[in-house]
């Protein structure tokens, strides 16, 4: 009575004999493995790690950033560092989202508009978000909210960063729509209104979170980018900060806290999957 | 207490009141002929054209039960898709209730080969779906659909959570839910294990035998074709046409033991010998496109 999977049993020649340890344990022997590795690397030296900085200080130091001591002497803590790159994150993701999400639904379904915007968009796609950068200083007013200034052009850099995924992916769901389910609401008696909402909004949006969840991580990647040019607050600003100060510590608190922060809300965006698609969990 | 036969008298009041109610939704009002004339429908541009239907004249009476057996790749499916109105002839006419046929319409309901239930969507929604177009849900409709078709406490579930028979009698709910004149259906039960396949056909000769509405049904399967129709259209291999007609003299109402009898096997043969040339040329044509 096997009750394994199949890869379980692929692998059941090699460790047949040992006691199975469980999932939680897989995963911290993971992590335990990954920071043992840093630390052997740091021990002995290889390729200059002797000049970096050890997992064991950068833990301590890290729990005392998550007591709110500042990252540098004199600076700000990690939280305000977080909230404002976060804040940068969400504005352009949300912002490209509110643009990529109807204009991929419009390019997916008409062919019209397909040809009238496609192939520019598609010119622009390849370019590198952080290109960007340097028209978007030129271009954007320096805009303060209050006392709060908006960073225009880092908010752009993320736009531009997370709108791709987020457009490929909805006019891809939008065009591998089987056309038979519009057919079988239009012979239910659906305007072409209610084909729209009742079937290309929920046959898309499988794609559109797919779209959401890669538009999220790359706003991540493009916030820290900007922000290692245009300055902080912010996670990038801190790992640059910290490298020009030779307090590698610093630098590896920003990394980790910027890898914990996407991973959190890939699984935010994951959850508003669950919620907006009941009918797709087993 | 004192006074019972008060009671019993609403109470078959309510009944006779509400099996009145559900013969006016079912009772057809008649309309429902399909009239197709010289039909042809060319795929493809110059140069790479497909002639899927070249010729075609059918005519199919108003409760007619009509199936259509043809090879693969024969046009079938072009046929019913110009009735439902997705498709525009190249030339001829298709006419419904003598007018010509301009894009789909609920009068006409469609049950596709594959499941089409919007899986994003529960069972009763989307038995609902057809009627809240028109802002016309009937409740107590839509509740003896689902007793009719033994989908009672299936309400909330997803379609992907049904079996096959479950999910094409859903379906069959949906489409009767918009009580449609005509329905369309494109080999509707050609996915199904033998026995679900057998009990669905039971439970559309029922509902067709109930309600008196046109059926179109497409199958290349001969057993079914005779088992179903009145008439059994066969069709020539691409480019479509009739081939020959075969008028299914079997008593009514039909029941699945009924393809034992001799005079079943006699239609059967006749049918099969129709269809086995087409059946061949489709099969050269298949092999001399590949």
């Amino acid at each position: 009575m096997s009750t394994g999977s199949m890869s379980d049993r692929l692998v059941e020649g090699f460790t047949g004999s040992l006691p199975s340890p469980t999932r939680g344990v897989r995963k911290l022997v993971s992590l335990v493995g990954f920071v043992a590795v840093w630390w052997l690397f740091y021990e002995f030296g290889v390729l200059n790690f002797e000049h970096f900085v050890s997992p064991v200080t950068t833990i301590v130091e890290f729990a005392g950033a998550l007591a709110g001591q500042p990252l540098t002497e004199g600076g700000d803590t990690i939280y305000l560092h977080a909230i404002y790159s976060g804040a940068r994150v969400a504005v352009g993701v949300v912002a490209a989202a509110l643009l990529a999400i109807p204009l991929g639904l419009v390019v997916g379904t008409s062919d019209r508009w397909e040809n009238l915007l496609y192939p520019a968009l598609e010119a622009l796609r390849p370019i590198p978000p952080i290109a960007w950068l340097p028209i978007a200083i030129i271009v954007f007013p320096a805009l303060a909210l209050g006392s709060v200034s908006v960073p225009l052009p880092a908010l752009f850099v993320v736009f531009i960063g997370s709108f791709f995924p987020i457009f490929t992916n909805t006019i891809e769901g939008a065009r591998t729509i089987e056309t038979e389910y519009g057919q079988a609401a239009r012979s239910l008696g659906a305007g072409s209104g209610d084909v729209f909402r009742h079937v290309v909004l929920p046959a898309t949006l499988p794609s559109i979170i797919t779209g959401l969840s890669l538009g999220v991580g790359l706003g991540w990647i493009t916030v820290v980018a900007a922000e290692l040019l245009t300055g902080g607050p912010g996670l990038g600003y801190i790992i640059i900060q910290g490298s020009r100060l030779l307090q590698n510590q610093v630098v590896v608190i920003g990394m980790l806290a910027v890898g914990a922060l996407g991973y959190a809300t890939s699984a935010l965006v994951e959850a508003l999957g669950n919620w907006l698609m009941p009918w797709s969990t087993e | 207490m004192s006074e019972p036969n008060t009671d019993t008298t609403t109470r078959s009041d309510i009944d006779e009141q509400s099996d009145e109610q559900f013969r006016s939704w079912t009772e057809s009002s008649g309309t429902g002929t399909v009239n197709i004339q010289d039909l042809r429908k060319v795929y493809g541009d110059d140069g790479d054209e497909l002639v899927a239907v070249d010729g075609m004249d059918l005519h199919i009476e108003a409760e007619e039960f009509v199936t259509v057996l043809g090879p693969s790749g024969c046009g079938k499916s072009t046929v019913m898709e110009c009735i439902a109105g997705y498709l525009d002839p190249t030339e001829g006419e298709v006419l419904v209730n003598d007018e010509p046929v301009e894009g789909p319409d609920p009068s006409r309901g469609v049950v596709f080969q594959e499941n089409r239930l919007f899986p994003w969507k529960t069972i009763s929604e989307n038995v609902r779906f057809g009627p809240q177009m028109r802002d016309d849900v009937d409740e107590s409709r839509v509740a003896s659909l689902f007793d009719q078709m033994g989908l009672e406490g299936f309400e909330d579930a997803y379609p992907n959570e049904l079996s096959g028979g479950m999910q094409q009698r859903a379906e069959l709910a949906r489409l009767l839910a918009n009580d449609p004149d005509i329905m369309l259906m494109d080999e509707p039960f050609s996915g199904l294990d033998a026995m679900t396949k057998e009990l669905m056909q039971e439970k559309l000769l029922d509902v067709w035998e109930d309600d008196d509405r046109t059926v179109l049904f497409i199958t290349h399967d001969v057993e079914e074709a005779i088992l179903l129709a009145d008439r059994v259209v066969v069709m020539t291999a691409r480019p479509g046409q009739v081939k020959d007609v075969i008028d299914v003299d079997l008593e009514r109402p039909r029941s699945t033991d009924m393809v034992t009898t001799d005079r079943f096997n006699e239609l059967q043969r006749r049918a099969s010998e129709s269809i086995h040339d087409e059946a061949e040329r489709a099969m050269e044509q298949a092999e001399g496109r590949a």
